[in-house]
């Protein structure tokens, strides 16, 4: 530390001291993480729907959307939404008369569309497996009852399915968390973008990515604890109370207890020697 | 009067339910019995949609629905007038008793939660789990757990209520309770289709019996017809092995 100290080479205080200014871009990282997380969720979810009914046609498109993206580097995918999306824009304005307008398209909104787009691929598969995961079982008494598939999906499979797929989901929106940082392909200055432009002011980049992966590891921390809190408060209870039982109610368990049929065995034997001669 | 016509059902080569024809009279409990692998099972998913079968028609509340084509609307339909009661239960692992019970009363027949929860409550008192009604099915018994389906599939009020060996994944000291509820809900008027390898439970409690082998309904009769005096060969082979089984219990 002496030595570090004296010739200035790591200057531990400015490690310190950046983290406030880098933390007023934790807000941008965030809610490029939430964001993009949300639609990676629904779309995975329906992927995985598609994929595990094996509705024709979608089915197929599903899996070659799937293969794209996780053949891709998110870095590529980052580039072609930033490029891709106002020439898209524009084609739709020359070609079918409409008026978006392009430069108010911020990057912001490509950076949340291509990660989610990235993310749902991979989410496809965790929720598929939880969907599998729910036994057939409650999936035939909730047809029987005349639920629909719908119904049965929002109402049976998901809140089980949830709890199969919450530690998968939640690994990998702590990786997309960290996945942020390429956000500054779209022109997102987001908190790793943030550090480097305040780097190249003070030419200390090491002190400032110390900076960012304290900040980083210490989001990583939270969210973790904030998952397991979830999974807690989705567990089911342990124990329960039994409420009072009625009167009419002991009486019936008391018939239920003592209902042996006993006339039968009487018939039973009749019929074992019928049979056995 | 609910009449099942021709009903056929294969799996790749293994003909199960070889054209059967079945009309149950409303309020009949009707026992089926007959030896394992005979379609019992298939027999009773089918006529819920569960399993689609080649060809055969159910007519039920004066409705004519072809079995064998999916259509969805039918299918929700046909459902709707039926009730199951599985051998493992099925009940909503993650809804309690009365959640359970309630699911259907709200999402299919879109009645008020508080409708549906005093509705539910009733059939949870009928079949004697009220107390339990907060407890999830896995702090619940098997004869607990099937009680609570029993009541969850009354609740829908079915005109016909299909019973699929609802005591033989139970304990044998809990087994009673289940018999019992059945019982009690026979004498109410209930139509049903009870499978069960019960047969002293069969006659208390069915006032017609089926024997299946082979895809074809064998034998069909009174109780009393159908177990003292089976007039096919297969049937009283299957007696004789199943009470010769049996026999070593009654010369202790
Ligand atoms: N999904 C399936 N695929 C192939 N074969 C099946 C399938 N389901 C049932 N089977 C066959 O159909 C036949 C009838 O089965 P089912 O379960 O209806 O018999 P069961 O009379 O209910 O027998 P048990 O008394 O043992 O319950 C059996 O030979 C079984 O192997
Ligand atoms: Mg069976």
């Amino acid at each position: 530390m002496q030595i570090l100290a004296e010739t200035n080479l790591f200057d531990f205080d400015l490690v310190i001291k950046q983290i406030p200014d880098l933390l007023k871009y934790l807000p941008v990282t965030l809610e490029l993480a939430a964001l993009a997380m949300c639609i990676g969720i629904v779309l995975g979810l329906l992927l995985a729907v598609i994929r595990l009914k094996k509705i024709p046609v979608l089915r197929q498109i599903a899996a070659f959307y799937i293969s794209i993206i996780r053949g891709t580097p998110a870095i590529v995918q980052l580039y072609i939404a930033y490029f891709g999306i106002p020439m898209f824009l524009k084609y739709m304005n020359l070609n079918h008369g409409t008026n978006f307008d392009i430069s108010a398209f911020p990057g912001f909104a490509c950076a949340v569309f291509a990660m989610g787009f990235n993310e749902s691929a991979y989410n496809a598969e965790t929720i598929r497996a939880a969907l599998g995961s729910v036994d057939r079982g409650q999936i035939e008494a909730a047809s029987a009852i005349g639920m629909t598939y719908p119904q049965m999906l929002r109402r049976i499979i998901l809140p089980e399915a949830m709890t199969v797929a919450l530690p998968g989901l939640g690994n990998s929106f702590i990786g997309l968390i960290k996945g942020t940082s390429l956000a500054f392909t779209c022109a997102v200055v987001e908190m790793t973008a943030q550090g480097k432009i305040m780097g190249g002011r003070t030419y200390r980049y090491f002190e400032v990515y110390v900076s960012l992966a304290i900040i980083y590891w210490a989001v990583t921390i939270i969210v973790e604890q904030l998952l397991k809190f979830l999974e807690r408060r989705l567990e089911l209870p342990e124990q329960i109370d039994k409420a009072a039982t009625s009167e009419a109610e002991r009486q019936e368990e008391k018939e239920a207890e003592n209902y042996k049929y006993d006339s039968d065995t009487k018939f039973e034997k009749k019929l074992s020697e019928q049979y056995s001669t | 009067m609910i009449a099942i016509r021709n009903l056929k059902k294969s799996f790749r080569n293994n003909t199960v339910l070889d054209g059967i024809d079945l009309d149950i009279n409303k309020g009949d409990v009707v026992g089926i019995i007959g030896p394992s692998g005979t379609g019992k099972s298939t027999l009773l998913r089918c006529i819920d949609r569960l399993e689609t079968p080649e060809e055969g028609e159910i007519t039920i509340d004066g409705k004519t629905i072809p079995l064998s084509k999916h259509d969805r609307k039918q299918t929700l339909e046909l459902r709707r007038q039926t009730g199951m009661v599985f051998q493992r239960f099925n009940l909503f692992e993650r809804k309690t008793a009365l959640e359970n019970v309630m699911e259907g009363l709200v999402t299919v027949q879109k009645k008020s939660k508080q409708e549906a929860k005093e509705l539910a409550m009733q059939e949870l008192e009928r079949v004697g789990m009220s107390a339990w009604s907060e407890h999830y099915p896995k702090h619940l018994s098997g004869g607990q757990q099937q009680r609570v389906a029993i009541a969850r599939a009354l609740a829908m009020k079915p005109q016909l209520l299909l019973l699929d060996e609802p005591t033989s994944a139970l304990d044998p000291e809990l087994v009673g309770e289940v018999l019992e509820t059945i019982r009690s809900i026979a004498n109410e008027g209930f139509t049903m289709l009870l499978v069960s390898h019960e047969m002293s439970f069969v006659r208390n409690v069915a006032n017609r019996v089926i024997f299946l082998d082979n895809g074809k309904i064998v034998e069909d009769g009174t109780p009393e017809e159908v177990f003292e005096h089976p007039k096919s060969q297969r049937a009283k082979d299957f007696f004789a092995k199943m009470y010769l089984m049996k026999q070593p219990e009654y010369t202790i």
